[in-house]
């Protein structure tokens, strides 16, 4: 195998709130991208991959494998056996987690520097040669089914939210939920997870990202030795569907036990990298953030409508949602609160946003970036989002600025283009008699 | 979808391994006492333009007044309700504007009010945090609203599981006239029963010299700040809060049981508890080993049987509570209706194995190596772990100490120290078991677990278990 190292941009540094905020990149020869953020404050490290795969990549009968697989990457490889990448990790003083949304499944490890060569031994292992053991399987598909029951079955929200982004979605892959449908959960074969790890797990598939108490050369050398040898693959083809254009507001009422009636509004908005994305981030800052926003201020403050209003935007490869959530106060009408929501939507739509309310919106915004760079963590979650949301860990240095780009009438441009009746879903979650049975057929048994 | 809802939960700790530098130390600070006996904690943070400041008034959930369950909480969310010289609005207005945080929490020891802001707008923040402590309102219209919310979102919390459980344990748990035998945020009984007069009575008897602890970590010049803090004019000193003595540490005769029917739950979430310690404890560094192994890392005793062998749940974690008295150990986790059994009975099966065999020298050094490699990033991180660290030493009346001989003193425990914690402190009788699920389902089934049972019906009001 040839071993060479490809260097994209070495020292890569921009003043950052006045200091030099540096990442270095690389590429290895089997297509993994590596950055680098030298962090020495506290003797640790945070080390995150990326990858490039998730929900958008299933089908329909293999929904939520993605998710399983995320869970599966814990349950034993070639040189650590089951149970040995979490031994191993904790009594070496680390840490892990994962996580699997519709465009990515990333690992999070954090740990003290002197377990930076293990680690690289380890996830590389995993990489390559995971095991799939077909007892672990059905244990592990028990878990899932538990995860499924807790986030979703067991919560009014997560029920909503799943039925919601259902409707919402008719066509495109963002239709079916991240943890699967309960039935395809039951149901997916070995050949089903072994198709998706060759597929997602492609070195050449995945960014990492290192953060902390590391040098770049330390971490070039590991890379080299352990990641680099592990053969490129083809990685998830490209996902064909596009979502049609939603031609009037959609509606789905749910009826389920709740102490508290849930409404639910989607709007379809441009994936995160549009030109748009930052003004869409302001107006939802200027509708939800803080009570001195317009929704807050109507629904929960003066109206005493609901108890809580939340907006907000996942990041996404393809078109995705801006999402509005309402928890109703007792004894209102779920209609009342959803038509004064509509009513501050169009306000804005109509006569704009003010230049304090813009920069407040700026301000707050501002705040939460910054906060992210208090940690390794947050660091490396920022720089690995950039680079796989806007394909340039790069971009990460310019978002304040493109946040100071944003004008009152772009805000205004933004809500009047996608905030509209006809690009809506609406879910409303009431009172009502409780399931007949658990989501769907029958549960695996243990 | 995360992994781990669990880890994110967890507390743990850890830090470096233990051949690498070997110890942490408290980050630079200053500590300042007033003559009115507020005391002033600074630490200085290069790095984010960014700063904490919390102020923290002495008293929390343990200072509510019988039957008025919820009244420091709701004390803390109202001193944003306005001013002497600002409305309600104002106050939202200047914080937001600016960006800043401000969120309000109750623990049992106390109330925390804290914002996160850009340090250039620290003069504006000493300002606005100084008229909010010193010099609140409470006007009636702003009372009604947050109260009103308030018992909404005690209603809401019924219908998330975890949290329910979590709300219905302190009456379930601790004796009826003890401190922590009430929900932190209170329920729609207590809420209902608070007049405004109470809050305004609440705040002139806590809000003194005495109750407060300043901490403010982050990027400023701890010189010029100084300064400027030590001219504020902070409040008379007061009547320092006593919280009340632990007379006799909460103790169980027999085992006991109660059921909290939710006839859709799918679920049943348990909690089995018994008596554990207070913060100050002399065992507490050999428990937070020992608790690491049994429930507190996804390698624990309980996670891997509940989790990794059997796939019954999600997570299982033991927590100990860390407050001015005794309080529980309990065991959490959660599962399908039909397993309720199988999963209680492998978690007593997890409980008596630690208590009869204790742990291994390699257990022991595992978790040594995990407390120590996590610490670092768990409380010295970030100017908001600093000051909140500062902040929990202050008011537990320990010293630096606790954290620059953390290291020395997770190293010097034996294994047969561990292993005698085990032992006294994780014990298989008298155990009490709290269950939210479906009754119907469960009930005949979680009988034989205790010798007094009890089923209370989810719907009705309050978070409340009556007496056994």
């Amino acid at each position: 195998m040839r071993l060479f190292w490809v260097f994209l941009a070495t020292g890569f540094a921009i003043p950052l709130f006045g200091q030099q905020f540096t990442v270095s990149a690389s590429t290895l020869s089997n297509g993994m991208k590596v950055l680098v953020h030298e962090d020495h404050r506290i003797p640790s490290v945070a080390m995150y991959f990326f990858f490039k795969v998730g929900s958008r990549n299933e089908r329909p009968g293999t929904t939520g494998v993605s998710h399983f697989f995320e869970h599966m990457m814990f349950n034993g490889a070639k040189k650590y056996g089951p149970k040995q990448f979490d031994v191993q990790m904790e009594k070496n003083g680390g840490r892990n987690n994962a996580s699997t949304g519709p465009d990515l499944t990333t690992y999070t490890d954090w740990f003290p520097a002197t377990a930076l060569e293990l680690m690289f031994d380890m996830e590389s292992d995993r990489i390559r040669d995971l095991a799939f053991d077909p007892k672990i399987v059905e244990s592990e598909r028990g878990v899932v089914y538990s995860e499924r029951r807790t986030a979703i079955d067991n919560n009014p929200f997560g029920v909503l939210f799943e039925q919601l982004t259902a409707a919402a979605f008719v066509a495109h892959p963002y239709h079916w939920p991240v943890v699967g449908w309960a039935s395809d959960i039951e149901s997916w074969t070995m050949d089903d997870l072994k198709a998706h790890f060759k597929m997602g797990y492609a070195p050449n598939n995945c960014v990492l990202v290192i953060t902390g108490d590391v040098t770049q050369e330390q971490v070039q050398s590991l890379a080299r030795k352990y990641l680099e040898p592990i053969p490129r693959q083809e990685g998830p083809p490209p996902v064909r569907t596009k979502e049609p254009e939603q031609l009037g507001e959609r509606r789905v009422v749910i009826e389920r036990p709740t102490e508290l009636p849930i409404v639910g509004v989607a709007y379809h908005v441009p994936p995160t990298n549009h030109a748009d994305e930052p003004a869409l981030d302001l107006l939802a800052a200027v509708l939800s953030n803080g009570r001195t926003s317009r929704l807050y201020k109507r629904l929960v403050d003066d109206g005493q409508l609901a108890t809580e209003v939340n907006m907000f935007n996942q990041p996404s490869l393809d078109p995705g949602l801006l999402f509005a959530i309402l928890q109703v106060r007792q004894g209102v009408d779920p209609g009342k609160v959803e038509k004064a929501m509509f009513e501050e939507v169009d306000r804005v739509a109509h006569d704009g946003v003010t230049t304090a309310e813009l920069s407040k919106a700026r301000n707050q915004r501002l705040v939460a970036l910054y906060e992210n760079f208090k940690t390794i963590a947050g660091k490396a979650d920022l720089i690995g989002t950039y680079e796989v949301y806007y394909g340039d860990y790069r971009k990460l240095m310019t978002a304040a600025q493109d946040l100071e780009k944003v004008t009152a009438a772009d805000v205004q441009r933004v809500a009047a283009k996608y905030l509209s009746a006809k690009n809506r879903t609406v879910a409303t979650l009431i009172s009502g008699p409780e399931p007949s049975k658990e989501s769907a057929g029958k549960e695996s048994s243990q | 979808v995360t992994r781990r809802l669990l880890a994110a939960l967890a507390m743990a700790g850890a830090a470096i391994a233990a051949d690498s530098s070997p110890t942490v130390r408290l980050p630079p600070h200053t500590r300042q006492s007033h003559a009115n006996g507020v005391v002033l904690l600074l630490a200085p943070l290069a790095g984010v333009p960014m700063m904490t400041a919390q102020l923290t008034i002495r008293g929390g959930s343990e200072s509510d007044p019988s039957g008025m369950a919820g009244l420091a909480a709701l004390t803390a969310e109202l001193l944003r309700s306005g001013t002497s010289k600002r409305s309600a609005d104002q106050i939202s207005q200047e914080f937001d504007s600016i960006g800043a945080t401000l969120t309000t929490t109750a623990s049992r020891e106390a109330i925390f009010i804290r914002s996160d802001f850009l340090s250039r707008d620290t003069d504006k923040l000493i300002e606005l945090f100084s008229d909010l402590y010193a010099h609140p309102a409470f006007p009636e219209q702003e009372f009604n609203k947050t109260l009103a919310r308030r018992i909404d979102e005690a209603r809401a919390a019924k219908d998330e599981m975890q949290l329910a459980l979590a709300s219905y344990f302190p009456s379930f748990f601790f004796p009826p006239q003890h401190p922590y035998a009430r929900p932190m945020n209170g329920d729609e009984l207590s809420l209902t029963k608070i007049k405004r007069e109470d809050v305004v009575a609440y705040h002139k008897r806590m809000f003194v010299g005495k109750n407060l602890i300043v901490a403010v970590s982050g990027d400023f010049d701890s010189k010029a700040l100084t300064s400027r803090l030590g001219k504020l004019p902070f409040l008379p000193g007061g009547q320092g809060f006593q919280g009340a003595k632990e007379i006799a540490p909460v103790k169980f005769e027999g085992s006991r049981l109660a059921l909290i029917d939710k006839p859709d739950a799918t679920q049943t979430y348990f909690s089995i508890s018994q008596p554990g310690i207070e913060r100050t404890n002399p065992d507490r560094v050999p428990m937070m080993l020992v608790n690491t192994l049994f429930g507190e890392r996804f390698t624990s005793m309980l996670n891997e049987e509940l989790r990794v062998n059997t796939g019954l749940t999600y997570g299982a974690r033991s927590q100990v509570d860390r407050d001015r008295l005794t309080g529980a150990i309990a065991i959490n986790t959660y599962t399908k209706s039909d397993s309720t059994v199988e999963a209680i009975d492998l978690a007593l099966e997890v409980l008596k194995r630690l208590s009869e065999k204790g742990i291994s020298e390699e257990q022991l050094a595992s978790s040594k190596a995990y407390v120590k490699g996590l610490y670092p990033t768990q409380r010295l991180e970030t100017d908001t772990q600093i000051a909140t660290l500062l902040t929990e030493l202050e008011l537990f009346g320990l010293n630096a100490g606790e954290v620059d001989d953390l290291f020395s003193a997770i190293d010097a425990v034996t294994l047969p120290k561990a292993n005698e914690v085990a032992r006294r402190y994780y014990r298989s009788d008298n155990l009490q078991f709290l269950l939210i699920g479906n009754a119907t389902a469960i009930r005949e089934k979680v009988s034989k677990y205790a010798q007094k049972m009890k089923v209370i019906p989810g719907k009705d009001p309050g978070f409340v278990v009556p007496e056994f």
